[in-house]
């Protein structure tokens, strides 16, 4: 009896051993992989409009996209100047980075049903983003899931995007 | 002094019809219109969701909130679309607070909402930089103000009568198309 005690909290003991050495041996792998891309050089990003020509995106959460992108990728105090969709004075600038996006996923959830529901309603948006340098060579590319699973309106999704690209921003550049 | 109640009945019926005129807002659609609006978010130097005042006139939209005033000149305007939502009849902070209410009264509480028109424009700086902008309205608000917009020289892709789901104008060639 005493010995079937010991055996089985021996197994326990090694299968978590077992699960933190998985866990900590992918966290360093990842870091690796981090580590290993060289980081991207830009003075100055220009941002586009999103594009959604495959979804029917409503024109606020166009609008909120652009303009959390912009105010987050500006907080990341990354580039000397973050430029805007059609500003000239991104022409002058040798090393420019361009950021293009495309909506491909939209699901529009219910404020109400994530307040009362907890569990329903959420809001997502995915958006793949290129960032090409000024003759449109293409130097990274990620796909972008912004959430509002819980608190706060639709449009918090759009907040949730801009800072995971302020995120690759600040990893990448 | 006794007044008569014939003539306390025409004063007080005064008073109400004052009060009703001085309180009740304009409605878009005159020369110079306002009304309150929340700023959600877009416009530079305001803070995201800012409720102050939306006056369209003069050739111009402009956001006020106490000594903060935001111009944006309606020509530049390159689209402006409303649209309709819903918001919980008590929110901020003390929404937010209700939700830790006992017994669940917090959700029994966001069952109560408010029905607002929702208000999105693009505009062009003067360098040629893409902005945006969204506001929330009172209900019945939007479509007036959209119009008087249109009026003062904006443009839209969407017009009034449409009643058409609006489709944002695109001007770049789309890149990275997902399956």
């Amino acid at each position: 009896m005493k010995m079937t005690r010991i055996i089985h909290s021996s197994l326990v003991l090694l299968t978590t051993m077992l699960l933190l050495g998985a866990v900590s041996a992918g966290h360093a792998q990842n870091n690796a992989q981090n580590n290993a891309q060289p980081k991207l050089k830009a003075s100055a990003i220009q941002i586009l409009m999103f594009q959604s020509n495959e979804v029917n995106l409503p024109l606020q959460f166009q609008v909120a996209l652009y303009e959390n992108t912009i105010e987050q990728v500006e907080k990341s105090h990354k580039f000397e100047r973050v430029y805007r969709d059609g500003d000239q004075g991104a022409a002058n600038v040798p090393d420019l980075v361009v950021l293009h996006t495309n909506v491909y996923g939209f699901k529009k959830g219910s404020e109400e049903e994530r307040q009362v529901l907890t569990v329903a309603g959420a809001t997502q948006i995915k958006v793949h983003c290129q960032f090409t340098d000024k003759s449109g060579k293409p130097e990274l590319e990620r796909d972008i899931t912004g959430k509002v699973r819980f608190l706060g309106g639709n449009l918090r999704a759009t907040l949730d995007f801009g800072k995971k690209v302020s995120q690759i921003v600040q990893q990448n550049f | 002094m006794k007044m008569s109640p014939s003539i306390s009945l025409f004063l007080a019926a005064s008073a109400f019809l004052a009060a009703a005129v001085f309180f009740v807002s304009p409605a878009f659609g005159q020369d110079t219109d306002t009304v309150k609006a929340k700023h959600v978010l877009g416009l530079e130097e305001v803070k995201h969701n800012t409720s102050g005042t939306l006056t369209i006139g003069n050739g111009n939209l402009e956001f006020t909130k106490g000594t903060i005033k935001k111009d944006v000149s309606a020509t530049t305007i390159t689209e402006v679309l409303q649209g309709a939502d819903t918001q919980r009849t008590i929110g901020g902070t003390l929404g937010t607070l209700t939700m830790f209410g006992p017994y669940g009264s917090g959700r029994f509480l966001s069952l109560f909402r408010t029905k607002i028109d929702t208000l999105s424009i693009t505009y062009v700086d003067a360098s040629g930089g893409l902005h945006g902008a969204v506001f929330t309205l009172p209900k019945g608000a939007g479509v007036a103000a959209k119009r008087a917009l249109l009026a003062q020289g904006a443009k839209t892709t969407v017009p009034l009568d449409s009643g058409t789901s609006p489709q944002p104008a695109t001007s770049q060639k789309p890149l990275g198309t997902k399956p």
